[in-house]
């Protein structure tokens, strides 16, 4: 590294926080050729994901799908994990900053710790666990939890007995790999870095400051954060639930929502957009552990305003029997001996009601972190109102400093996809920015060519790890060793203190060369985690890193049968004989490689389109950006302001000259697609209008339309208008003085045929109400709704409304407003559930805030790319939660409103996103095919179409010869084909059929 | 197969076989095949948290349940497991 060239730009990227933002981040980065150097404060990355124990509204695991990423990350070449560390200074300028960090002492060196947790076990001193909010205990050396990356322990010196009393030492006595270091004193490092994003998540609201709700003074209130502890298998009940007080099983749960939220006296004024929704998840999970459970939810507004949320909340009424009461309690009190809690509140028809619940839990809300300020300081940005780093509307990733981006609830509230999605936007910014510089810092290791096996007679090698006393206190290691040595084809069979320490490592290699081993089977720990490891160690010894099995004896022997020596150790030997049957028999993988065009079709000229091109561009990518109308600007061409008043006009003729002026960027009006041949990194398309190129990525941004209402008298009284003609009319010179404006919610949202929620309409009612009481006081404007969902820091201009005299009533579905014409005036009639009786206005004009829809093109483009959309019409992603503008096809991604209505500055930090995630594929020459994954046999195969009807990735195709051919390109290696293959004519790499019965025929070797 | 057996009626089809009784002492063998994204992973954190289980229970990875063979269930009872646990 050279660092006097001050001039050119940096090949790497700091990354300021591990949650899953950051991690997203520095996975698309590190992907794409750039060095990553992930700082985190903490002792292990995962973040406030890695705490949670399902997300909504798919009830998905939350660890199940962050600690394969947080493996990922761990493990990858070009990312270095720097924790325990925070960032002291921040000099230069975009492409190159210079950067202090400062690394706390972890007191156990990570080069000779192998994760083993002897130590944590011999620790004698006990410490109330942050992790799990209290309601467990931990060591005073540890894992933050399970799961942890890295996962070498961490001696807390506050609560150590050495440091605190000088004496005790237990750690450092029993571990076997002299790692623990109680010299150690931390260390500063200066790094250089072209790019720097900030993803240091967010710190959650102390509800002690609300003495009313009774938390730490009632045990049995415990906050969402302790309940989603509570909830969580591997959390202080494991996933039992029961309440501090008494360990007894509640059944009346409730759930007070906006605890610290939307509260400008005692709280934060932010509604912090989660809660609902997370409450709602909790309550489904919670019955769904313990069917006697009774949730009842307290909530001033449902704010279930994303991508089938609504329909989660119709669930949890109605098949989960969730109570949701519209109220809010004032205060919580503990009912003498019992341990219960009486909650004060007002019934529906107002009167007053004293109800008891056996545990309470309190939705507490988001805030910056107490160092925000300081924070902010050191990376010399600007903060908002709040303390959330200050954003734009139409830059929403980027912070007042240019090459200082940000990511995830830093930016303001916001859930898991959207702070996944801004990670990949984050991660496309700074590809944009560094470009010429990818590739610059990374280094490719050096490996020997590998040794030809083929034909060569099987010479397993067997190596049964100790690892410390984990397994070798409950198996006899020695003993297994020595069976497998005397197994067929077992040229070797020796046992290790630690198999994957330097030495352990160092000395497999030896006995590869030494023995001319082929086959190598490790019995360890799990192969999740460390598989990827040894198999590095066999390929670096001249072995295809495929001729290696692990055998998992500790997760799943030794752990699960302490005390059972004998039987864990005739356990241990059929599973350790299970895998050497198994690599009796493994091949060498090839993993071929196929070019990348470096080009992206993106369909659809709105402002995902438009963002998505020229970002990609700015990567130095090629781009066809095709539009069906005569000119770009889509839906966004008929909006003039924002929320926060940001002129959108201005911005979208920005986009549209700069598309234009783009040197690298094509634009298709008039033209739709044709035809689109080949597979990721290669397509070729043919437009309508006979254009055809060749591009390795597709983006879909199809956008959407505006619903064209039939309720209220729409369309037969001109005194009937929706949001956006009244939009235009004011920025056309209306002027509102002494006029009556009535607006109505949800039309045409949030019930069949379109059952869900439009989320922009709230904001566009109270744009539109702020502008009337900002221009002429004397107009009244009156708002009815179902539920306002200014979510996020929306919520301010909810409170402005309020403060500027706009009048907000209440309606439920089940009675809507009645409008009719009234001479001069119309007259509606709406039924308020607060004075429980029917009122009437006589306004002038009657708004309507009308919803959202997809783009009819959304149908073709679905049946032309066998891309699968909701029930509502929009496109699904591959995964909700950490795949939001991935589609399940590799190649192809979505943006905008194509996806699922959202507003702007969301539509950018996804249209963002689609060209990082893109960009990162398009980044490589060549696209290199998976090991694992489906081999095809055409001469046996018959075409029956089985495996081409049940393929979730689109592999197998019918070929020019009108026969079944396979793509290895877009193969995952799930084998679903192998399964319902007739002929079995497919077979997976490493989890063939004759390797699979060898395991089986092995596994029952000793039954009579 | 069963069309075989219409065509072509043994004099008299074999008696099916009584249940054994169970040995008061009776421990079943049992075979689980799970996938390594999410039951292969929970039987390691099941490990993680020391959750104690009984021995006779052996894990085959799978990379997704869709891979399951109806071979690998035939060939298990065939060689004389006494359960299957499919799990993803």
């Amino acid at each position: 590294m050279n660092t006097t060239q001050t001039s050119t730009k940096r090949g790497s990227v700091l990354i300021a926080g591990g949650g899953i933002g950051g991690m997203q981040a520095a996975l698309d980065l590190a992907d794409s050729g750039f060095k990553v150097h992930l700082v985190t404060r903490d002792s292990s990355i995962g973040g406030t994901m890695a705490m949670l124990d399902k997300t909504f509204p798919t009830g998905d695991c939350s660890m199940c799908m962050i600690s394969p990423k947080m493996v990922e990350v761990g493990r990858h070449p070009n990312i270095v994990l720097h924790t325990l560390a925070e960032v002291t200074g921040v000099t230069g300028e975009a492409g190159n900053f210079a950067v202090t960090v400062h690394q706390k002492p972890r007191y156990v060196i990570a080069e000779r710790c192998t994760g083993c947790g002897a130590c944590e076990k011999k620790c004698p001193k006990l410490v109330v666990s942050g992790f799990e909010q209290g309601l467990s205990k931990r060591k005073a050396i540890y894992a933050l939890l399970p799961q942890a990356v890295p996962n070498t322990r961490v001696i807390d010196a506050d609560n150590c007995l050495y440091f605190q009393r000088g004496r005790c030492k237990a750690c450092q006595k029993f571990c076997e790999t002299n790692a623990i270091d109680f010299e150690d004193q931390g260390r500063d490092l200066e790094l250089a870095v072209g790019a720097v994003i900030l993803s240091p998540g967010l710190a959650r609201y102390n509800p002690t400051i609300r003495p009313e709700l009774g938390f730490g003074r009632w045990p049995n209130v415990v906050t969402s954060i302790q309940f989603e502890r509570i909830l969580s298998a591997s959390g202080p009940f494991m996933g039992e639930i029961k309440r501090p007080s008494d360990m007894r099983h509640p059944r009346k749960i409730a759930w007070i929502q906006c605890v610290g939220s939307r509260d400008p006296h005692k709280a934060n004024p932010w509604c912090s957009s989660v809660c609902c929704m997370y409450a709602t998840k909790q309550a489904v999970i919670a019955r769904e552990h313990d069917g006697a459970v009774q949730p009842t939810i307290f909530y001033m507004e449902m704010r279930a305003f994303g991508k089938d949320f609504d329909k989660y909340v119709d669930r949890a009424r109605n098949q989960y029997g969730v109570t949701y009461r519209r109220t809010m309690i004032s205060d919580v009190k503990e009912e003498a001996g019992t341990g219960n809690l009486v909650l004060r509140y007002a019934a529906d028809d107002g009167t007053l009601v004293n109800e008891v619940f056996d545990l309470v839990v309190l939705s507490i809300g988001f805030q910056p972190h107490a160092d925000a300020p300081q924070f902010a300081a050191t990376f010399g940005i600007a903060e908002n109102l709040h303390g959330f780093a200050a954003t734009g509307h139409f830059t929403p990733v980027e912070t007042s400093r240019p090459g200082v981006y940000v990511t995830g609830t830093y930016q303001g509230p916001k859930d898991i996809p959207e702070t996944v999605a801004q990670g990949s936007a984050v991660a496309g910014r700074s590809m944009a920015l560094l470009g010429e510089a990818r590739g610059t810092e990374i280094t490719t290791p050096e490996l020997p060519p590998e040794v030809d096996v083929t034909g060569a007679e099987p010479r397993i090698g067997v190596f049964v790890c100790h690892c410390g006393i984990n397994i070798a206190s409950t198996v006899n290691v020695k003993q297994v060793a020595a069976e497998m040595g005397a197994q067929p084809n077992v040229a070797v069979s020796e046992d290790l203190i630690y198999a994957c320490a330097p030495d352990g490592q160092a000395k497999i290699k030896a006995l590869i060369a030494q023995h001319g081993l082929n086959r190598v089977v490790v019995a360890s720990c799990t192969p999740r985690t460390h598989a990827p490891l040894f198999q590095d160690t066999i390929r670096e010894a001249g072995l295809n890193k495929y001729l290696f099995e692990l055998a998992d004896i500790r997760e799943q022997c030794s752990w699960c049968h302490m005390g059972q020596k004998a039987v864990a150790t005739a356990k241990a030997t059929e599973i350790v004989r299970m895998n050497v049957a198994k690599a009796r028999l493994l091949q060498p993988v090839t993993t071929d490689s196929v070019d990348v065009t470096p080009a992206a079709m993106v369909i659809g000229g709105g402002v995902a389109g438009m963002v998505t091109s020229l970002a990609l561009a700015d990567q130095g990518f090629a781009v066809h950006l095709v539009e069906r109308e005569a000119r770009l600007g889509g839906l966004a061409a008929g909006v003039h302001r924002t929320l926060d008043g940001s002129d959108v006009q201005a911005f979208v003729r920005d986009k549209i000259a700069a598309v234009g002026a783009h040197p690298k960027i094509t634009v298709h009006c008039q033209a739709e697609v044709d035809s689109t041949g080949g597979f990721v990194g290669n397509f070729k398309t043919t437009l309508t209008d006979g254009a055809a190129f060749d591009h390795g990525a597709i983006v879909v941004a199809t956008g959407g339309t505006e619903y064209t209402p039939t309720e209220y008298g729409y369309g037969e009284d001109p005194r009937v208008i929706t949001q956006r003609e009244l939009e235009k009319r004011l920025a056309a010179g209306l002027d509102p003085a002494r006029t009556h404006f009535l607006m109505i919610q949800c039309v045409g949202s949030r019930e069949e045929p379109a059952n869900y929620c439009s989320r922009v309409c709230c904001q566009d009612a109270i744009k539109n109400a702020i502008a009337i009481k900002e221009k002429a006081p004397n107009a009244q404007v009156t708002i009815l709704y179902r539920d306002i969902r200014t979510y996020g820091l929306r919520e301010d201009y909810y409170r402005r409304a309020r403060e500027l005299g706009v009048l907000f009533l209440h309606f439920e579905p089940e009675r809507k407003p009645q409008v009719a014409p009234d001479g001069e005036r119309m007259r509606v009639t709406a039924f308020d559930t607060v004075l429980g009786r029917e009122v009437e206005f006589f306004p002038n004009l009657v708004v309507l805030s009308t919803g959202l829809r997809p783009h009819p093109a959304s149908e073709k483009i679905g049946r032309q790319y066998k891309l699968t959309r909701n029930a509502d019409g929009y496109f699904l992603e591959a995964h909700v939660k950490l795949r939001p503008v991935d589609f399940p096809s590799e190649g192809l991604y979505v943006a905008g409103l194509a996806h699922a209505p959202k507003n702007l500055d969301e539509t950018v930090s996804q249209a963002l996103a689609a060209a990082g995630r893109a960009g990162v594929l398009l980044s490589h020459d060549k696209l290199g095919v998976s090991g694992i994954i489906s081999k095809h046999n055409r001469d046996i195969c018959m075409s029956c179409l089985a495996c081409f009807r049940v393929c979730p990735f689109g592999s197998p195709f019918i070929d020019e010869d009108g026969k079944v051919s396979h793509n290895e390109v877009i193969c995952t290696g799930c084998g679903i084909c192998a399964g319902i293959c007739p002929a079995k004519a497919f077979q997976v790499n490493c989890f063939r059929d004759d390797q699979i019965h060898a395991m089986i025929d092995a596994a029952t070797e000793n039954i009579a | 197969m069963t069309g075989q057996a219409h065509a072509a009626p043994r004099e008299e089809a074999p008696p099916i076989e009584a249940p054994r009784e169970i040995p008061p002492d009776w421990e079943p063998s049992i075979l689980a095949f799970a996938c390594h994204y999410c039951a292969f992973a929970a039987a390691d954190l099941a490990g993680v948290m020391r959750l104690s289980y009984a021995p006779n229970v052996k894990i085959i990875r799978l990379p997704c349940t869709g891979k399951l063979d109806h071979s690998y269930v035939l060939r298990a009872f065939e060689r004389g497991v006494d359960g299957l646990f499919v799990a993803g």
